[in-house]
């Protein structure tokens, strides 16, 4: 039996990372759209800014807890290797990180900066310098994080997709596919969490926006799956026989029945019937809240199962001839 | 005087290989290398139907490749590659990422769990730098593998690969394997 | 668990890192592994002779900080072909094995039940030889059993039964090859060996030469067959490694390989197609064969063993046209059938007339090399006659060995007279002989049991005290000459001090003799034994050179053909190869060899058989934590047919039982083995605890073996028991 190297942290790790970016990338939209130029998605944008740093920082914490010797992950830092996927990503990521919490601290309002410099000592004078107002930057340091949110998008699946011992992943297909389930991830739990602040309830024209901007990249996400599928099956033998561990091996059943129909299809057939009518007929959009939140639950499990299929799948598939394993 | 390139491989003669284990329980004492662990292996091939069978066995461990996936996708730079073509994990630089284990085609790599650290085939290079042979090579009843210098054409490497018909596995990946397989 | 216990302590040591306090952290892992690369200043090689199985191949021990690191193949030793095999390298982990007896033991709860207390040499040695001497008190010094299995050491134990006054010596060979020794004595006056670096033609019937490693035949062959230099025919039950190996495989079926021989005869001389001047020159008894063998006709056999016919004439036909260097190799564990010393008497005939003796390729009969002797205080010869009556019941075997199963038979009905004490070297009767049940009743009406062993067998486990031997990489042993074609001396010294409490055998031979009151005929020193045999060693310099070489051999080159001189005498009784054997008839056998059909398995029952892999010796080294990787548990072996319809899945565990014992152990559903027999390891389901891996994990072949035996060597027949199968 084969032998798995990487487990379910990065299964976690690369979940939560396209997360963020997804959430970041919703979020830095929001903030640009404007309607008759006001800001009219300036609490999407809000809400995402809040979360987008945390998936990312509790992502890479478990990264690090998965190394042999966590400690030493600062010579990720020391190093700098062009051909390496993971040492681009390192820095990708925390550079990502840093912005990710600018942005947030950006979107703080004077209250909420108050509190928070209050908890530290008044002594510590050079930290409560920092305590600035930067809220007219938040155009400008969106504007410089989507490349990097698109870049963390882009690594989570370059990281499997580099690696050429493994046929399932090495496709250029992979990193693209990786890509949109993450902006679909984030644009999926940015709407759970506008929905489930019973606080100040989402509006119509945000789950609207939210839900549009999911469409899209299920819709692109599927554009890239169905290829994914079709030239695996006309490429050489390793990668059929790759694919053939999701087209009637053991990962067919969580990719098909969980993956591809729960996780894509039934959130985009639910957005699809909620936004439809709004846009072909001109009727009101909806807004159902219950099928709001199921689509965007149903999607963020989509999206870990998708890493947990490459991820595991992935590892199994490769070169060898048949049998000959030990 | 120049000074000679070097490049080590191995041939594999695996028809002569019984499946004996002399080679892995050498490399285990020569490197230490963990219960549960391991550098090389044989790997079986069971075919057929009584009474028309066969069983293949195949040696095989790091090949050395001359175009290593895992020093590749090594962020830190661990995993390296000697001059003479030798792959091998800086213990100290090593983080047990695990990436190279996942890059390397051939599964020749595995995880020390009391080190931390990814660990591999050396092909003996402490010996070798000696001027001795790999552990693998030298303790082998049947003589499967031979182990030399590509570069010196007056190896018997050379000379078998000069002669005989072989194969390297899975090349498609690039890696440049430098297990020669005889046939 | 113990044994990372045991690595880590010993690799920290070997660091030099003082002991225990940095233990567990990162940071001594390290150092570890830095300074395990560069510490070579400390490096002693020491030459030294391997003892996990009876190959004796040489050995160069790499010791590091008085720690053996490594064992590197000893190229000088022609005989182990510069290798060493898996069990050779794990030897290392024998001495560091966390199982290990590591101090004298007497029992104290009943016999079995694991209860022990440490003792002092002293107390051991004192315990030991009054029951000894209470056994010899009452019923005489021949009611004391002495049972070893070869070794360098083995020799102290033997004396010091005989100076105890005892004739009950009982060796391995009825348990191992007393057939095939036998056999070729009485057809060729001695035991050859078989040139298969130099073969064209071989067949082989079982003796899995490429997993039961014998050296050099096992790499000769190798070498032969896949350099396509030899043609290898190989007959087997099981679709063992060498029948993978093989040109031609035939799942013979069992008990038949006398019928496919005496039809090769058959054809052979209905063609006219033997050594016509070798077998006037050198043989006797040709023309009774002639006439013999007209009734064993390939078609007859085709009937008999389930090969073609057209095949048993092919094969008889290209083996008599490879002539000298055609070969029947004989192989080793010759223990399967009742009929097993006819053949392989058939085997040497068939040898014998196709003129393969002494020639190049062919059979060869061992050159021996000088060597001193330690002359030490003899003793009386005892006087009783052995229990086993080896004598009258098999009165061609060889006595100084003894005839184990009918020892046993005797034992236990005290006749002719009874034995109360038992000691016990390097052997393991409880896994050895077959039927246990019977081995444990022989326990049981012992008053006394001494077993001197390396680790706690399962006949350790049953013994009043035990006292533990020096692992072989912390001993110096006797020196020993090893006949053959290429015959050499080796010699084995200490690589290590023990690192136990423990002793070498001659030590405590010695530590009981004193108390037995037979000091005087043990008054020496292991090096004294060994000096005096390094006097009359064919080398300069002998004592220096062994001790810096650890081997030396003659010259490269082999000798053909020293006894094919007309005037040559065999050491037989007409001086001749004897093809018909007046001696055999004499003693009431069949003096050529004469067929019977074996009895085979009842419909709803399989023909259990055994062998070996490459990595395990006999039944001691599947504890051995390298070893035991490669295999964690013993299975059964069932043919897909008959799994199916009695509805058994691989890897389920089915229950095996004779009409001893019964078993369990997972199925391995294999298409490798005949349908009509079932096979299993041998070496697993151990009743001591102290064999920590494999104590009652798998079964035990001993268990459900029933008690059969060659009538005329005494050989225990291993193969002759049938077993039911079924689910568990």
């Amino acid at each position: 039996m084969h032998e798995f190297n990487w487990g379910l942290l990065i299964v976690v790790y690369l979940f939560l990372g396209g997360l963020s970016a997804g959430l970041f990338f919703a979020a830095g939209l929001a903030d640009y759209m404007t309607v008759d130029d006001k800001p009219v998605y300036a609490r999407v944008a809000r809400t995402g800014a809040f979360l987008a740093p945390w998936p990312v920082a509790i992502g890479s914490g478990l990264l690090i807890l998965d190394l042999g010797n966590w400690y030493r992950f600062y010579k990720l830092f020391i190093h700098f290797r062009w051909e390496s996927p993971m040492s681009i990503g390192s820095y990708l990521l925390t550079i990502f990180t840093v912005i990710a919490f600018l942005y947030l601290f950006a979107w703080l309002t004077a209250e909420e900066r108050a509190w928070l410099f209050g908890k530290i000592p008044a002594t510590w004078k050079q930290v409560h310098r920092l305590n600035v107002d930067i809220s007219a930057w938040r155009g400008r340091i969106a504007m410089v994080g989507f490349p990097f949110s698109i870049g963390v998008g882009i690594y989570t699946g370059v990281l499997l997709g580099a690696v050429s011992a493994r046929p399932f992943w090495n496709t250029n297909l992979v990193a693209q596919m990786f890509l949109f389930s993450a902006l679909s991830s984030g644009a999926a739990a940015l709407m759970l969490a506008m929905v489930l602040n019973k606080k100040s309830p989402a509006e119509k024209h945000e789950i609207k926006f939210l839900v549009t901007l999911d469409v899209v990249f299920i819709s692109l996400e599927l554009f890239i799956i169905l290829p994914y599928l079709i030239h695996g099956q006309l490429s050489s033998l390793a990668v059929k026989q790759a694919l053939s561990l999701i087209l009637g091996g053991p990962y067919t059943f969580v990719f098909w029945g969980p993956f591809l129909v729960m996780g894509l299809l039934v959130p985009l057939a639910i957005e699809v019937y909620e936004l439809a009518p709004n846009i072909f007929k001109g009727h009101e959009f909806h807004g159902s809240r219950n099928l709001a939140l199921t689509a965007a639950g149903l999607v963020l499990i989509g999206g870990f199962l998708l890493r947990y299929i490459f991820v595991y799948a992935g590892q199994v598939s490769s070169f060898h001839q048949m049998g000959m394993l030990h | 005087m120049a000074i000679k390139k070097k490049r080590y491989a191995l041939v594999i003669d695996s028809r002569k290989c019984i499946n004996c284990k002399a080679c892995v329980v050498a490399c285990k004492a020569e490197n230490r290398v963990p219960v549960g662990n391991f550098r090389n292996r044989i790997n079986e091939e069971r075919k057929g139907e009584y009474p028309k069978l066969s069983i293949n066995f195949e040696p095989e461990q790091c090949h050395h490749c001359a175009e290593p996936s895992c020093v590749r996708v090594c962020p830190t730079g661990a995993s390296w590659q000697r001059k003479d073509g030798i792959v091998l994990v800086n213990y100290d630089e090593c983080i047990g990422c695990r990436y190279c284990m996942v890059a390397c085609p051939y599964d020749a790599r595995y995880f020390n769990e009391e080190q931390g650290v990814v660990d591999k085939c050396t092909l003996c290079s402490h010996r070798v730098d000696k001027g001795d042979i790999p552990a693998c090579v030298e303790t082998c009843p049947s003589k499967v593998r031979v182990f030399g210098d590509l570069e010196d054409p007056s190896s018997r490497i050379h000379e078998l690969l000069a002669t005989r018909r072989y194969r390297v596995k899975e090349p498609q990946t690039g890696n440049g394997p430098q297990l020669y397989y005889l046939l | 668990m113990g044994t990372i216990r045991m690595d880590r302590r010993l690799f920290l040591k070997s660091a030099g890192a003082t002991a225990g306090a940095v233990a567990a952290t990162q940071v001594g892992c390290l150092r570890y592994f830095k300074k395990g690369r560069s510490s070579a200043a400390e490096t002693k090689e020491i030459p030294t002779t391997c003892e996990l199985c009876p190959n004796k191949c040489s050995a160069i021990a790499v010791v590091e900080g008085g720690f053996v690191r490594k064992l590197n193949p000893n190229p000088e030793n022609p005989k182990s072909r510069d290798m060493l095999c898996a069990r050779g390298n794990a030897a290392i982990k024998q001495v560091y094995d966390p199982d290990r007896l590591k101090q004298p033991m007497i029992r104290m709860g009943a016999r079995g039940e694991g209860k022990w207390k440490p003792v002092s040499w002293d107390e051991a040695f004192d315990f030991a030889a009054k029951k000894l001497s209470e056994v010899k008190g009452k019923y005489g010094p021949e009611a004391s059993l002495w049972s070893s299995t070869e070794g360098f050491q083995e020799v102290f134990f033997k004396n010091l039964g005989l100076a105890f006054g005892s004739p009950n010596l009982v060796r391995h060979p009825t348990l191992c090859l007393a057939s095939v020794n036998l056999a070729y004595s009485a057809t060729f006056g001695t035991v050859p060996s078989f040139d298969l670096l130099n073969s064209k033609f071989v067949i082989m019937s079982g003796a899995n030469r490429f997993e039961s490693i014998i050296t050099p035949d096992t790499m000769d062959l190798i070498g032969g067959v896949m350099e396509r230099k030899a043609k290898l025919v190989y007959l087997d039950p099981r679709f063992t490694v060498t029948a993978a190996k093989a040109d031609e495989w035939y799942p013979i079926k069992p008990g038949t390989d006398l019928a496919f021989i005496l039809a090769m005869i058959h054809v052979i001389i209905a063609e006219n197609r033997h050594s016509k001047d070798f077998v006037a020159t050198y043989t006797t008894g040709f023309e009774q064969l002639a006439e013999h063998v007209k009734q064993y006709t390939p078609e007859w056999a085709e009937k008999e063993t389930e090969i073609p016919a057209k095949d048993i004439v092919r094969i008889a036909r290209e083996f008599a046209d490879a002539g000298a260097r055609a070969l029947y190799y004989a192989g080793r564990r010759s223990s399967w059938y009742q009929n097993d010393f006819q053949m392989r008497r058939a085997q040497a005939i068939l040898n014998a007339i196709v003129g393969n003796w002494d020639q190049m390729g062919g059979m060869v009969p061992n050159a021996k090399l000088p060597k001193g002797e330690f002359l030490f205080m003899p003793w009386d010869e005892p006087k009783a006659p052995r229990v086993d009556e080896i004598k009258t019941a098999f009165p061609l075997a060889a006595a100084g060995d003894g005839v184990y199963l009918k020892l046993r038979e005797n034992v236990l009905s005290g006749k002719p007279y009874p034995v109360k004490a038992w000691m016990v070297y390097k052997q393991d009767p409880m896994n050895s002989l077959p039927d246990q049940a019977k081995t444990l009743k022989m326990i049981e009406q012992m008053d006394f049991i001494g077993v001197i062993d390396v680790q706690m067998s399962d006949m350790a486990w049953y013994a009043d005290v035990v006292f533990p031997e020096s692992a072989y990489l912390e001993r110096t042993d006797p020196v020993e000459v090893m006949p053959g074609i290429w015959p050499a001396v080796v010699y084995r010294q200490q690589v290590v001090k023990p690192i136990h409490d423990t002793k070498p055998n001659l030590e405590i031979v010695q530590g009981l003799a004193k108390r037995l009151g037979l000091g005087d005929y043990f008054d020496y020193t292991i090096e004294q034994w060994v000096e005096a045999e390094f006097k009359d060693l064919p080398i300069p310099m002998a004592a220096e050179h062994m001790k810096k070489h650890g081997v030396w051999a003659a010259s490269g080159q082999p000798s053909y053909g020293k006894t094919l001189t007309p005037d040559h005498r065999f050491v037989t009784k007409t001086g001749k190869i004897e093809i018909f054997s007046e001696r055999l008839q004499e003693a009431g056998y069949d003096p050529l060899p004469v067929y019977a059909a074996p009895v085979q398995p009842p419909g709803d029952r399989f023909r259990l058989i055994l062998g070996r892999v490459g990595y395990f010796t006999h039944a001691n080294q599947s504890n051995n934590v390298w070893l035991h990787e490669f295999m964690k548990e013993n299975d059964l072996w069932i043919n897909p047919k008959p799994a199916e319809r009695m509805g058994i899945r691989d890897g389920a565990y089915v229950s095996v039982s004779s009409s001893v014992g019964s078993v369990k152990l997972k199925a391995r559903v294999t298409e490798e083995i005949r349908p009509d027999c079932v096979f299993m390891l041998h070496g697993f389901g151990k009743k001591s605890k102290m064999q920590s891996l494999v104590y009652n994990v798998g079964a035990s072949d001993a268990v459900i073996l029933e008690t059969a035996w060659d009538k005329v060597s005494g050989n225990a027949a291993f193969h002759e028991t049938f077993v039911k199968v079924a689910n568990a």
